[in-house]
Parts: C-alpha cells; sequence; structure tokens
C-alpha cells in the first residue's frame, strides 16, 4: 500500500486529492515566484483525521507540509513534490468565545477577520491584522507571527495567544500556554514557520474596541523630515495605533488608484492613527498634528469623520495593487530597520535600484520599523526574477548591517534561506536545528523552509566568519 | 543575531569560566544579587557549584527613546534602569517586582510580571533580542532592536522563564513605553462581585492598567485621558501605592500557613483561601496549609523550583532543549 491509498483509508477520498488539477491550488502560497506538485493534499475535517495523517507520513516517511489559507508570502508552504500538503482549512470551527474573560477558543483554519467579526457584538476583537486578514488564517498566523498595522500599539501574534494545542509527528498533542512554568514553548512556536508541530487549536486575547480614532495625514517635502517627524511623536509619549509612511512612487500610485486626495506633489506622506477614549483621541490627534507641522509637514489634514478617516486609508491599504499595475510583476521584501536609519536605507535602495535597473516602491510601517520596499520586474522577461532577487537580498543585507533584521512579518520560509546565512553565524544556526531535532526527530515537519543548512550557507558564501575563525573547518566549500 | 562588536572583557571572561567548566566537569550557577533565588554551594548530589556572579556587568549599552528600545546589560539593578527610563518620560510596561536590588537578568530569569499583565501583556512580550553564552561558552545572539522580527526561531523569549538553566543571559533588549500617567480608583465589595466587575470593565474601552482585590476592597488603575470615574457612589481615589503592595506580595502568615500562587482564568470564581486578587483577576494569592487544587499552582516559598506537571511529551521537549544550549549540563538546574 503507498501512502496516498493508506490516507484515503484513514480520512476518505473526499479529503484526499492527488491528481495534477486537483492539486493546483495548493502548488504555491503567496509567492507564486515558486511552484511545486505535492505529491498529495489532505484536507483532514478534524483533529483526529489530521492525527491519523501525521501518523500515516511518519510511517512512511513523507514529508508534511502544514498549510492554512496559502496566503504566505515567503514560500513557507511551497509543496515538496514527495511530500503531502496537510491542508487545516476544514478546521474552521471556532470553539467558544468568552466575551466576560476576553478569549475565543479557534481551530486553526478560522480566518483572522472571522474572529473579529463573531466577537463584534461584544465590543470586542482580535488585535493582530495582517492585510490578508479577510483569507489568512489564525494558524498560519501563529506559525508566522503575523503583524499589521497596529502592531507598535497592539503587538505581533505572538501577543495576542494565550495558549496553543500542538501536534507532532506522532499525532501526540501537547498544550502550551502563557500559564506555564520554566521557559516558554508557547513564544517559540510563534513563528515556528511549521517546522516543530501542527497546531489544532488556538486560544486568543480579545481587546475592546476603542471608543475612538482619529486620522491625521501629512505631507513632506524630504523623506528625512518625514523620518524625523515621526521621531518626535514616539519621543513625546504618542504611541499611535497606526503609522505609514509612502515614498512618492507609492503615494503617486496610491492616488491615481483610489483616488483619496493625497498630495501627489509630496516626497513622503505619513498617515498617523491615534485611538483610544474620546478625550484621549482629541488630545492626541491635536498633538500629533502640532508636532508633525513643526516638523517640516507642510500641509496637514486630520479627519473629522468616521467615514473621512476610512477614505484616507484606502489609499495606503491598496498601496501594492496600486503599484503593481505599473509593472506586470513585483517582488514584495519585508526588512526592518531602526527608524534613525530610514533616510540613509532608501537612498541605497534607490541606488541600487540604478544599478540593477529596476524601479522601487517604498512603504514603510514607520511605527516598528518595517520596510517593504516593492522591486518592479518582468517575469516573462530572461533573468529579471533572478536579477529582482538578487537585488532584494542585497537589501536585506543592507536592513541587517544597520542593525535590522531580514524579515519583520513575512517569515523565511524558502525565499529568505540565504539572506539567513547573512544574519546568523554557525553556532547559532546549529542551535535553530538543534530546537527543530527535539521537535521533530524524524525531519518530515516542513522540511528545509526557514532555517538555512549550514551546507547551504556555506555555499552561498556568506557564512559569518566570528574572530577570523571559519566555523567548521572539516566542511567541504564550494 | 551576528553583528561586528568590539571584543567584550567581560563577556569574554564569562565565556571562559563556561568553557573551564565543561573541562572541569563542573557545575555552575549564574546569579545576580540574589535577591530571588540564593547561591546553594551544592546541587542536588552535594557535589560543589561554582557561582558566575553577573551583578557587576551592568550598565545600559544602548537606549534612544524614538526607537522604544533599551539594550541593558544583565546585571543592570531595576532600579537603575528604571530610573533612566524615567528621565526620558518611559518605562517597562512589565512592572517588574523587585525584591531588593533586584536585576534585569535575574527578572528575565525568573519571568516575573507586575500588575498590568493582562493589560499591557507579560515580561516576555517586551523581549526584543538577548546574547547568551551557551553551555559550550559559545557566545550567541538571538532577536535584535526591532519590534518585528520574524528571523529564525524566537529564542529570546523562549528563555525567559529558563532560570539560567540553559544560557547565561549578558545583554538584551527591552521595548518600553511612555511613561503612563495612572489614577488608582477602589471601592468595598466581596470579592466575587469584584472578580466579575473587573472583568465586566476590562471589556469596555476604559484604558485600564490594573485590577486587584486586596482587604475588602477593589482597587483599579485607570491610564491617560478618560472620562466616568468617581461620580459613582461608593467609588473614591486612592493611592497608587496598593500596586507596590501586591509586587511583590509579601504577606505576614499565620503559624502554618504557606503562601501560594495560583495562576487562573481571569473569570474564576473566589478560591478559598484567597488573601489577594491581582492582574485583572488572574493571579490569586491563597494562604493555607494545603496546596489549592488548580492547574498552575506554585508554593511561593520555593517559588523558582520547577512546578513538575509537564506531560512526558513537554517534558521530553524540555530535557532535549537543555542539552541543545548546555549538552554537558553546566548550568545548575534550580
Amino acid at each position: 500500500m503507498d501512502v496516498i491509498q493508506a490516507l484515503t483509508d484513514a480520512i476518505t477520498t473526499k479529503n484526499v486529492l492527488s491528481s495534477v488539477e486537483s492539486c493546483r491550488p495548493y502548488e504555491c502560497d503567496g509567492l507564486s515566484a515558486y511552484r511545486e506538485k505535492p505529491l498529495a493534499v489532505a484536507l483532514p475535517d478534524n483533529v483526529e483525521q489530521v492525527k491519523a495523517v501525521l501518523r500515516i507520513c511518519k510511517q512512511y516517511k513523507v514529508p508534511v507540509i502544514t498549510r492554512g489559507s496559502g496566503t504566505g508570502l515567503a514560500g513557507g508552504t511551497l509543496p515538496l513534490k514527495d511530500g503531502v500538503v496537510l491542508g487545516l482549512s476544514k478546521l474552521s470551527e471556532i470553539i467558544k468565545i468568552d466575551p466576560l474573560q476576553r478569549i475565543a477558543v479557534v481551530q486553526p483554519g478560522v480566518r483572522n477577520i472571522a474572529v473579529s467579526q463573531a466577537v463584534e457584538k461584544y465590543g470586542l476583537y482580535y488585535a493582530p491584522d495582517p492585510s490578508s486578514q479577510i483569507a489568512c488564517s489564525i494558524g498560519g498566523n501563529v506559525a508566522e507571527n503575523s503583524g499589521g498595522v497596529h502592531c507598535l500599539k497592539y503587538g505581533l501574534t505572538v501577543h495576542n495567544v494565550l495558549s496553543i494545542k500542538v501536534l507532532n509527528m506522532d499525532g501526540e498533542e501537547s498544550n502550551f500556554d502563557e500559564k506555564d512554568d520554566g521557559i516558554d514553548l508557547l513564544a517559540l512556536m510563534n513563528g515556528s514557520e511549521g517546522l516543530l508541530g501542527v497546531i489544532v487549536e488556538i486560544k486568543l486575547k480579545l481587546l475592546p474596541k476603542p471608543e475612538a480614532a482619529q486620522l491625521v495625514m501629512a505631507a513632506f517635502h524630504s523623506v528625512s523630515d518625514c523620518a524625523d517627524a515621526v521621531t518626535s511623536v514616539l519621543e513625546q509619549g504618542i504611541i499611535p495605533a497606526g503609522l505609514e509612511m509612502m515614498d512618492k512612487f507609492s503615494l503617486m500610485a496610491a492616488e491615481e488608484f483610489a483616488k483619496v486626495g493625497y498630495p501627489t506633489e509630496a516626497e513622503a506622506l505619513l498617515l498617523c492613527e491615534v485611538d483610544g477614549s474620546h478625550a484621549q483621541v482629541q488630545t492626541d490627534a491635536k498633538r500629533v498634528a502640532d508636532i508633525l507641522s513643526q516638523k517640516g509637514a507642510y500641509k496637514i489634514t486630520v479627519s473629522q469623520s468616521e467615514k473621512e478617516r476610512i477614505a484616507l486609508w484606502q489609499g495606503r491599504k491598496n498601496a501594492f495593487p496600486a503599484v503593481g499595475r505599473f509593472s506586470p510583476d513585483y517582488y514584495c521584501m519585508d526588512g526592518t530597520i531602526p527608524r534613525n536609519k530610514l533616510a540613509f536605507v532608501l537612498e541605497e535602495i534607490d541606488r541600487l535600484s540604478g544599478i540593477y535597473g529596476l524601479k522601487v516602491a517604498n512603504v514603510f510601517h514607520a511605527g516598528d520599523g518595517n520596510l517593504h520596499p516593492l522591486i518592479l520586474y518582468d517575469a516573462n522577461k530572461e533573468g529579471e526574477l533572478q536579477l529582482t532577487e538578487k537585488f532584494g537580498t542585497e537589501i536585506l543585507n543592507l536592513c541587517v548591517d544597520v542593525g535590522g533584521t531580514i524579515t519583520g512579518e513575512h517569515g523565511v520560509g524558502v525565499e529568505k534561506l540565504n539572506s539567513m546565512c547573512h544574519q546568523y553565524n554557525t553556532p547559532e544556526l546549529e542551535i535553530f536545528h538543534g530546537i527543530k531535532a527535539v521537535f521533530d526527530d524524524t525531519g518530515l515537519l516542513n522540511p528545509g523552509k526557514a532555517v538555512p543548512t549550514l551546507h547551504r550557507c556555506a555555499e552561498v558564501g556568506q557564512m559569518h566568519v566570528h574572530n577570523n575563525q571559519l566555523p567548521h573547518p572539516h566542511l567541504e566549500r564550494f | 543575531m551576528a553583528t561586528l562588536s568590539t571584543p567584550n572583557h567581560a563577556v569574554e571572561q564569562f565565556a571562559e569560566q563556561v568553557k573551564q567548566a565543561n573541562l572541569d566537569k563542573q557545575t555552575i550557577q549564574i546569579t545576580g544579587n540574589q535577591s530571588k533565588v540564593p547561591l546553594r554551594n551544592e546541587d542536588l548530589n552535594g557535589d560543589p557549584v561554582q557561582e558566575l556572579n553577573i551583578s557587576n556587568y551592568s550598565g545600559i549599552i544602548e537606549y534612544e527613546p524614538a526607537e522604544l528600545v533599551v539594550t541593558v546589560k544583565a546585571g543592570t539593578p531595576l532600579t537603575e534602569l528604571q530610573a533612566a527610563l524615567a528621565e526620558r518620560n518611559q518605562m517597562l510596561a512589565f512592572e517588574p517586582p523587585d525584591y531588593g536590588n533586584s536585576t534585569i537578568g535575574g527578572t528575565y530569569a525568573v519571568g516575573l510580571t507586575g500588575p498590568s499583565k493582562p493589560f499591557r501583556g507579560i515580561l516576555r512580550d517586551f523581549v526584543l533580542g538577548t546574547k547568551m553564552i551557551d553551555g559550550q561558552g559559545r557566545q550567541l545572539g538571538f532577536g535584535g532592536k526591532m519590534i518585528k522580527n520574524v528571523a529564525g526561531y524566537d529564542v529570546s523569549r523562549m528563555l525567559v522563564g529558563s532560570k539560567g538553566s540553559m544560557a547565561l543571559i549578558t545583554e538584551m533588549s527591552l521595548k518600553v513605553i511612555p511613561l503612563a500617567i495612572e489614577v488608582t480608583y477602589c471601592i468595598e465589595m466581596p470579592e466575587n462581585e469584584a472578580i466579575l466587575l473587573m472583568n465586566k470593565m476590562a471589556g469596555t474601552a476604559l484604558p485600564m492598567t490594573g485590577g486587584a482585590y486586596y482587604q475588602g476592597r477593589f482597587y483599579y488603575r485607570v491610564a491617560g485621558e478618560h472620562s466616568l470615574q468617581t461620580n459613582q457612589v461608593g467609588v473614591r481615589e486612592c493611592d497608587n501605592s496598593i500596586w507596590l503592595t501586591l509586587n511583590p506580595f509579601r504577606p505576614e502568615l499565620e503559624a502554618g500557613e504557606k503562601l501560594w500562587r495560583v495562576d487562573v482564568e481571569s473569570t474564576n470564581p473566589a478560591i478559598e483561601n484567597t488573601i489577594a486578587v491581582g492582574m485583572g483577576g488572574t493571579r490569586r494569592w491563597v494562604a493555607s496549609p494545603h496546596k489549592p487544587n488548580h492547574p498552575y499552582v506554585t508554593l511561593w516559598q520555593t517559588r523558582f523550583a520547577p512546578r513538575h506537571n509537564d506531560t512526558p511529551c513537554v517534558q521530553k521537549i524540555k530535557l532535549g532543549l537543555r542539552d541543545v544550549f548546555d549538552p554537558n549540563h553546566i548550568f545548575k538546574q534550580l
């Protein structure tokens, strides 16, 4: 009997896909430049079936790639041709809502926005709001430690998960809870990209909806003035709920797309949202507007109604597709940098853009230092994707060199494996591999993602040399 | 995170001591100012234990208020760190309890958070990165100074609560928040009513940062500008010092009583022999000769000993991870 037959016997025919046609939607995630047809796709109806799939895959030594909604942007759920994609979209039950305790217990396939929708009647919501929130699943959010535009004030996924239930390759269930004693395994699971276990239940923290919110939009003649203004806002003790910056290209594209009245002559545009009690919002919006104008904003708009606030956001929220209209393809980067390095990094990106002959639009989560340069390219032009990736890698290395990191919220997946070699040295990577082996001694859970092999780092020539001692001198390098 | 840095003499010495301990098969106990865990010169088998004291490795390495991040050496006393932040109108969101000259390293090692836990989050939420020396004396770095960072496993957060048993944390970067201007209100009422009320209030837009019940009174703390409050019957403004009474909580006990820390769901009804409710209802302090029957209970006099309630599967993971960080078991287990 082969693995497909065994899966079919265990979780029924309708829950196992293996033909080329039926597997097509699972060939890639949001990073569509990488594709692979999996051996099979298993779509279990319940947790018992998930356990069965894991046990069978272990028995047949078949890799398991756990997948939620497939909206990831780093190829974290790219299939392997000899692997099974374990799709958890049918585990989409909201198991429990306790409005008094402000928690929701959900299955991993529940969509992010569905949680907020289900608890809206209690005046509550689930804070992390990745831009894919209408489609992305909570299980995937935990696996990637997803962010969103409100992270500075309300945190990432890791800050909003209270406990999870996780299966290992034997189908054994463990519970990791914030209240646990000793090391924090719950924190470890957040952002582990499906390499350490299969998450089958999540207890989420819910927050009361703020009474009010107001948006301050400010236009600047230069990027560095805009960055300085952000610094002043934070220095003066205001933590905005959202703080987004766009460069000239992005804001022009966004305006052309959404027609919301962005000042297209500006070099940089800042959207700063404050929320909280009515009194607090009034005070903060005025303070923000004052600080921004002192710091060189030449035009300031403060939203006067909920309708206006939402309208002003529309441009930013559509910035990616808006920029996408200028090019057949675009490649979205996800580095983070200290805010005070922003002007320098943007200048460097501009310089590299000239060298590579590829245009770049920049949107920046200014509050938390997360930069999303969008590199415009044409996949149909011979070699342009490779050139784009090379450019992207240079941008990420730049982020690391100024004290930032290669990925703020999208994850490493397959996309940034080489850049991991730039960010971490050999002993650090060894620790990562050690952690993986403790949770998954079979090495069957999403192999080849998130953490590069030492061999790979040696090959890409980005291995860190610490104290001038070449790590693992006995390893062959070519 | 691997970055080029100038050789650090103190850190080199720590690393040497750990490497030497590997050669000598010597157990090391990491200490700070011993405000929580005293040095015991022998381990459970009666073998001698060597001290590795980090209290002299103290001070702020980098602090940029506008980046909302501070990077400190592990031996830095909480008071010193908090004073430096206060000078720039900022604070540690997790309000760590100070047991008397407690260090930030020791606070990280045991993972202690103050009254704002359900409102602002726990200590590990604010850890952005750490530098450490593992059990083989290797100098490692994980995370960084960025609020968002998902490159590699989150080792910096995972090791919060590791009690010096896996690696020596030498430096850490912490997210800080603007200094909160807070007012405390209180009102007399029965415990169960207070538990219900603190949960109800936490679900409203009121910017709550503390909820507790102590000696017949419900206390709650509110930050920033807000409406309502003192116009309610029986509610009055009271002193913010109540939060220091409860954090760290050091009550006088009757003979034969023991102090139990019980972590529960915030809505859990009153537990017998409770002498204080903290952290919005999620923390209960019970004075009793007997262990309360709840899953997350710690006998507070041996508070840093493991609870031993892990399932075999989790136990295996923890032992395995210890071997990854400290294969020769150099660092003492508490």
